[in-house]
């Protein structure tokens, strides 16, 4: 009898561990997905009638926010099909049709709206004005998310996470300092700074969606978010946009109907699109599997893969120059991730038999 | 009829304690084609649950079949975040 409880708590550990270990895999990947997405997003913004509205063809607004809110709306949209076609695939339609009108279904959408149209937005806006130098920026979202946690759901603001996200800021002022310098491309500081107020939206949506995940199922919460935020970005973005522009409500729709046909450009937000997919919906499910610090501090690598994946896929396989990260910018995502996992995890938790982080 | 994972949480606010196997049989009636009341997804969804403090583990022991079998329970805090967010 005492023999088989003996195995029942060693079956139990291996169990805890084997899940442990999915969940960090699982945000290792999301991150890596992140890097992907943007990867492609870029080589999409750069191809067809993107080019052609880059080089002039639009004005200078058009092409700053319209067509960015467009690039955008493109890649969320076509994540919304992806997701939507997983979920039938994986029997979970009537589920996600049940799971929309709830409490924790109305909160996702609230955090689709937040990360979606408005971050989103500010992020590839962020992009076009200063490059993928915006993307360690992005990944103060962590920090961010403690600080929003700490006001919203009176959790832990200890010391240790304190040190860490100083850590981020510093990153964050090497950064800056490298885009005020005399060769600075117009407009990179502006993109530096919107990138901040994308990672801002995120650390919101990352506070909300992660509580709801964990009681939606994460692939039919995915849905809705995409979803959310492709539909808004459409109906309401974009329309506002090109008023503000002076082109009128539906002068958006007609650029983004050239998009859709532009075949030179569409494969590349398609592929975004997939890996948006995952890029998000792993993870809420990394942060709801070992942990939302954890999972954080894991998929806080995107600093390092997004760079990474542009310069290997923009740089070296299609020959695009200007994707070459400089020494700074490598050095301040190596410093960004180490203030998150500063953040994220406990040294000391760690080392200890069958631990946890935090 | 409630989403799945609703109804795997929304199970402890009527039992003291549950195993995934316990889950399976009482819900199989109503949702027994679906992927996510196999086996391995309805221990993921409550090793899931319980990372986040909506239940917790109330001790584990070996089946029939000698496969190891985990019962969870919902505190009265669990049950009445549980009950807020799907009832």
């Amino acid at each position: 009898m005492e023999d088989r409880q003996q195995h029942a708590l060693a079956l139990k550990r291996a169990l805890d561990a084997r899940f442990l270990r999915k969940g960090i895999a699982t945000a290792i990947i999301s991150g890596v997905c992140y890097g992907l997405f943007t990867t492609f997003l870029n080589l999409g913004l750069g191809e067809g009638v993107w080019a052609q509205w880059a080089a002039g063809a639009v004005s200078v607004f058009v092409l700053t926010y319209v067509v960015s809110a467009m690039g955008s709306a493109m890649m969320y949209t076509a994540s919304s099909l992806w997701s939507l076609a997983l979920t039938i695939a994986q029997g979970k339609f009537t589920d996600l049709l049940r799971s929309i009108n709830t409490k924790p279904g109305r909160m996702i959408i609230l955090a689709a709206l937040l990360g979606g149209p408005i971050a989103g937005t500010l992020y590839v806006i962020a992009l076009q004005k200063a490059g993928s130098i915006v993307i360690p920026i992005t990944a103060l979202n962590p920090a961010i998310g403690a600080i929003l946690a700490r006001i919203f759901y009176k959790q832990a603001l200890t010391p240790r996470m304190l040190l860490g996200i100083g850590v981020c800021f510093a990153s964050s002022v090497m950064i800056g300092a490298s885009s005020l310098g005399a060769d600075a491309p117009e407009g990179m500081f502006a993109g530096v700074v919107l990138a901040f107020l994308a990672a801002i939206g995120w650390g919101l949506e990352g506070t909300i969606a992660g509580y709801s995940t964990a009681i939606i199922d994460y692939q039919i919460g995915i849905t809705i978010r995409q979803f959310i935020a492709g539909v808004s970005n459409l109906i309401i973005v974009l329309p506002l946009l090109g008023v503000v522009a002076g082109e009128g409500w539906g002068y958006s729709w007609q650029l983004f109907g050239q998009a859709l046909t532009d075949g030179a450009s569409l494969p590349a937000f398609i592929a975004s699109g997939f890996f948006a997919l995952f890029a998000y919906s792993l993870w809420y499910k990394g942060n709801s599997m070992c942990g939302a610090a954890l999972g954080m501090a894991c998929n806080s690598a995107y600093s390092f893969w997004g760079p990474f994946f542009c310069w290997i896929v923009l740089g070296v396989i299609c020959g695009k120059s200007g994707w070459t990260i400089p020494a700074i910018g490598w050095l301040s995502a190596v410093v960004m991730v180490l203030g998150i996992f500063i953040i994220a995890v406990d040294p000391r938790t760690l080392f200890k038999k069958g631990g946890r982080a935090q | 009829m409630m989403p799945l994972n609703y109804a795997i949480l929304d199970y402890f606010t009527h039992t003291d304690r549950a195993c995934a196997d316990e889950i399976i049989a009482a819900l199989a009636p109503r949702y027994g084609k679906m992927r996510g009341l196999r086996k391995a997804a309805v221990i993921d969804a409550l090793m899931t649950a319980e990372k986040n403090g909506l239940i917790e583990e109330d001790g584990c022991d070996l089946d029939d079949g000698d496969d190891l079998r985990v019962y969870y329970k919902a505190s009265e805090e669990g049950r009445a975040t549980i009950r807020k967010y799907v009832g």
